[in-house]
């Protein structure tokens, strides 16, 4: 470790409150430590489980009233549902010519805000970036979170929702299947595999983090709770052993789904003949779209969570400041693609093409054009600066309009393509009618479910964490010989 | 996470019997002498076929310049420590990109042969005049040498400033203020310089590729491009790292551990090749829109046929099944395997762009144009049958000897290794785990 690793830490106050978002200059030489603060493993673990820890009837104010805010949207939403299977689809605004709306946006929506987890973990894992540690955890619960409301969007989108069992190729006496060509056929399998191999990787990772909540256990149930949940986890050489091979085994299955997921949401629409749905550029399109969102969606959730549960010295603002530059990154990759789509329509000399695209520019629906534009292209770009990308409260902003911007991608996509099809006779302009409460719903039923991960579950990925600190070193505290370069490789952006 | 000493290289130039040293002349020789050739007979009978062979040739070789140049970039936006010891590579291989502008001179002489909108007239073609230009009649190319300048401004731009700060700061080992101003400043170039690079790779792909075939139309086509010039990239940078060890270089500095990363990225850049490649076919095969179907009609008949379903075997299922295990990436033996046979895939891939156009009949002909779409675009072409002329194999010796000859040439001029640069400790330190 040594000298490589600490070459860029200047002295940083002592207030832990302060000391997270103090904005250091980027390392050249060596790399920045992780952790702030010269934490031990130990206060890395007081750190984390606090909130865990806190006695039920002393859970803080603020955390029972957002909790209650969220469950109330949620109850909202269950409400919602149940008018939903008694009237059925009728409710929405769905008609000749947009026969698809809201449903399918919210659920594009959803899945792709959970991919950012599945890259968090995965990708950045196979990519050795480190400081995915602080993060990941997080992000991963949002991918379950994400993809159980985008299954929700699905299921309740099929009007006859007693009959989504038929959407499984099961055999039966009247030899019906499903029909295997169909991407939405796909997206069942695609999406189902998704989720499981999510939750599972998510599982894993929370094993030894469980185990260390039951060590520290003082109450039965949270013995028996925490007990259960770790799997009679030890610590052993053996689990370990095990628990890494398993953990890189299921990122390397975990890396082609992030792409397989979205690049068949992508199909849905592009497979076919409509102008504005139907362009190659899609499947990676969409790919880099969900993780710009799913990027957007951590930002959101991250930035207030850190400084509410005292996590700075864990998440600290060179951590938000890397994902700023993911968010910019993949912000240009959709603009690329809107630009490619644009261009190519114009380059072709198709004047459906062309249409379609001057109708989302111009047409009725340019405003929600250009809100995608303006959040999407637009407003990332202000994480160029230094100044700006590290500032956490327009972080925030950002993240937020990147979210607005996101879910308008796919109002456009789908809804512009739609009203204005070939037969001039058929245009109409749609108005959604009551898929307010669907949206709003899955909101709430998101945060239910995130807020009580906050209170039950370790939020950091404790034993990962540790693992890029100095002292994870074998070397550690060891006099270094000189004249020699000493092999650092642990910890660094 | 092991404290072994690491030793700064000392063998970081080329060694006067090397065959390194020799390599300008040898290579620049026989490089010419293909060119040369190649250019003779875009004169004689088959000149049509010499300036398509020309063509893919070029595009080949240039998508390995390319790849180095967004490969460095992106090792300086991500400030990546494992690369420094191969850095010193790509960027000579992308300095080698001002030797392309000269090179493009021939495609100019054969513009009117090589793009049929040069010369062809439709509504659809002229739907695109907009944006290709060359009104029938005049045969102008203005609009195509305008855009050829910007793109090739920005490679050559980029490439120079990024080799030449590079090397000098091979000269401020001890300066270390200095120097790390130095990767500072390639860092906040590389940021912008990806934006450029992204835009200008994907329209030149539009421009000299796709253009090929005038009515026919992709968004992903510029991705397409970038794809497989990262798989002959990196097996390039596999295979010149071999090299360099071979003829007494860099011997102890670029290790297993370095080797194993590039193996990665040939890996992962034939999947991401493949998802690519998968998606543009199935989505045209899917919606089987005749606008769109052109582009893979033609290239199913005349034996391409069999090289087409040959391509997901020979450039995805293949090399995937042989890259996926860690030890041929350990190997060296191995990874010059998958090296050398990625690379001849990727060729066979461009070959498979650019050769069915040679003498293809494209929709037709100026004065039978009816106007509706729908008629112009259903005449479509007929490629020749697949063969080999003699201009292609002239055209990519001659290329290849000619890049190989400014590469070597490059490497000789300064370190091999980016010695300057400050985080060459943690690369040679590297280590997978």
């Amino acid at each position: 470790m040594g000298a490589i690793a600490t070459s860029n830490n200047p002295t940083l106050p002592q207030d832990p409150n302060v000391r997270g978002d103090v904005i250091l200059p980027d390392p050249v030489e060596g790399r920045e430590l992780l952790v702030r603060g010269n934490l031990t493993f130990h206060q890395v673990t007081e750190m984390v489980v606090a909130v865990n820890e806190a006695p039920l009837l002393k859970t803080p104010a603020p955390f029972v009233f957002g909790l209650l805010l969220a469950a109330s949207l949620m109850a909202m939403f269950v409400g919602y549902v149940m008018w939903l299977f008694w009237e059925g689809p009728g409710v929405w605004g769905n008609n000749n010519p947009v026969g698809w709306a809201w449903d399918i946006v919210n659920f594009v929506f959803w899945v792709g805000i959970g991919h950012a987890g599945t890259l968090i973990s995965a990708i950045l894992y196979l990519f050795r970036q480190k400081w995915r540690t602080s993060v990941n955890r997080y992000a991963e619960a949002m991918t379950i979170f994400a993809v159980v409301c985008a299954g929700s969007c699905v299921v309740l989108h099929t009007g006859r929702i007693w009959l989504d069992y038929w959407l499984f190729p099961i055999p039966n006496q009247m030899g019906l299947w499903v029909n295997f060509r169909s991407p939405l056929e796909w997206d069942v399998f695609a999406v189902n595999t998704y989720f499981t191999v999510s939750l599972l990787f998510w599982y894993t990772g929370l094993v030894p983090d469980f185990a260390t909540l039951r060590d520290r256990a003082k109450t039965r149930w949270r013995l028996l709770f925490y007990g259960t949940l770790s799997l009679g986890w030890r610590g052993s050489m053996r689990h370990w052993v095990t628990y890494e091979k398993a953990y890189q085994l299921l990122a390397a299955f975990s890396m082609p789904l992030v792409l397989s997921v979205h690049t068949i949401v992508s199909f849905d629409f592009a497979v076919s003949q409509l102008a504005g749905w139907h362009t190659t550029i899609f499947p990676p399109y969409f790919v880099a779209g969900a993780v710009f969102g799913g990027f957007a969606m951590v930002q959101n959730l991250i930035i207030p969570a850190r400084a509410w549960l005292g996590l700075k010295d864990l998440v600290t603002v060179r951590h938000i400041e890397n994902m700023n530059k993911i968010i910019l990154l993949t912000g240009s990759l959709v603009g690329y693609a809107y630009g490619m789509e644009f261009f190519v329509a114009a380059y072709s000399g198709n004047e459906y093409e062309g249409f379609t695209f001057i109708n989302r520019a111009f047409g009725p629906y340019w405003w929600s054009y250009w809100i995608m534009i303006g959040c999407n292209v637009a407003a990332p770009q202000l994480f160029w600066f230094k100044k700006l990308r590290t500032n956490l409260t327009l972080s925030w902003i950002v993240a937020a309009f990147v979210n607005v911007g996101m879910w308008f991608e796919r109002f456009v996509i789908t809804i512009t393509s739609l009203h204005r099809d070939s037969l001039v006779s058929s245009w109409d302009y749609f108005v959604p009618q009551t898929e307010w409460f669907f949206l709003i719903g899955t909101f709430g039923l998101f945060f239910t479910l995130f807020l009580l991960f906050i209170r039950f579950f370790p939020v950091i990925a404790i034993a990962e964490v540790k693992s890029v600190m100095p002292e994870a070193d074998p070397h550690f505290g060891e006099d270094h010989g000189h004249g020699h370069h000493d092999a650092a490789t642990a910890g660094g952006h | 996470m092991s404290s072994k000493v690491i030793e700064r290289p000392t063998d970081i130039t080329v060694p006067a019997t090397s065959l390194w040293a020799k390599l300008p002349v040898i290579a620049g020789g026989v490089g010419a002498l293909g060119t040369l050739a190649t250019i003779g007979m875009m004169f004689g009978e088959h000149k049509e076929r010499a300036f398509f062979s020309y063509l893919f040739a070029y595009m080949t070789v240039l998508s390995v310049a390319l790849g180095s140049l967004i490969f460095v970039l992106i090792q300086h936006v991500a400030r990546a420590g494992w690369s420094a010891v191969v850095r010193r590579i790509a960027e000579n291989s992308a300095a080698t990109l001002p030797l392309f502008v000269l090179l493009f001179l021939p495609i100019l002489l054969g513009f009117g042969h090589l793009y049929p909108w040069s010369h062809e007239s439709d509504k659809i073609l002229e739907a695109k005049r907009w944006w290709l230009g060359a009104d029938l009649g005049n045969h102008s190319m203005a609009k195509f040498v305008l855009r050829a300048a910007i793109f090739f401004a920005v490679w050559v731009g980029l490439s120079y400033v990024l080799r030449k700060r590079s090397t000098a700061q091979d000269a401020l080992v001890e300066d270390k203020e200095k120097r790390n101003t130095v990767t500072l400043s390639l860092w906040s170039l590389s940021a912008g310089g990806i934006f450029l690079y992204a835009l200008s790779q994907s329209f030149a792909a539009v421009d000299w590729l796709m253009s090929l075939q005038p009515h026919w139309y992709s968004t992903i086509f510029g991705v397409y491009y970038f794809a497989g010039s990262m798989v002959g990239f990196y097996s390039f940078l596999a295979l010149a790292a071999m090299a360099l060890q071979k003829g007494g270089m860099l011997k102890t500095a670029i290790t297993t551990e370095h080797f194993h990363d590039i193996g990665k990225f040939m890996f992962g850049h034939t999947v991401f090749w493949a998802y690519i490649t998968f998606s543009q076919f199935m989505l045209i095969w899917y919606a089987n829109i005749p606008e769109e179907t052109e582009y893979f009609m033609v290239r199913m008949e005349g034996g391409w046929d069999k090289l087409s379903l040959a391509m997901p075997l020979i450039h995805f299922f293949i090399p995937f099944l042989f890259l996926v295990s860690r030890h041929v990436k350990r190997s060296r033996v191995g990874l010059a395997i998958g090296a050398i046979w990625l690379i001849t895939v990727h060729t066979l891939d461009i070959f498979w762009i650019v050769i069915p156009n040679a003498g293809a009949h494209h929709g037709p002909p100026a004065g039978a144009a009816h106007g509706a779409a729908g008629e112009a675009v259903a005449a479509v072409g007929h490629a020749p049958h697949l063969s080999v002329a003699l201009t292609d194999v002239t055209a990519f010796i001659g290329i290849v000897g000619l890049f190989l000859a400014a590469f070597a040439f490059l490497m000789k001029k300064n370190a091999v290794v980016c010695i300057g640069d400050p985080r060459l400790d943690e690369s040679l330190a590297h280590e997978n785990f």
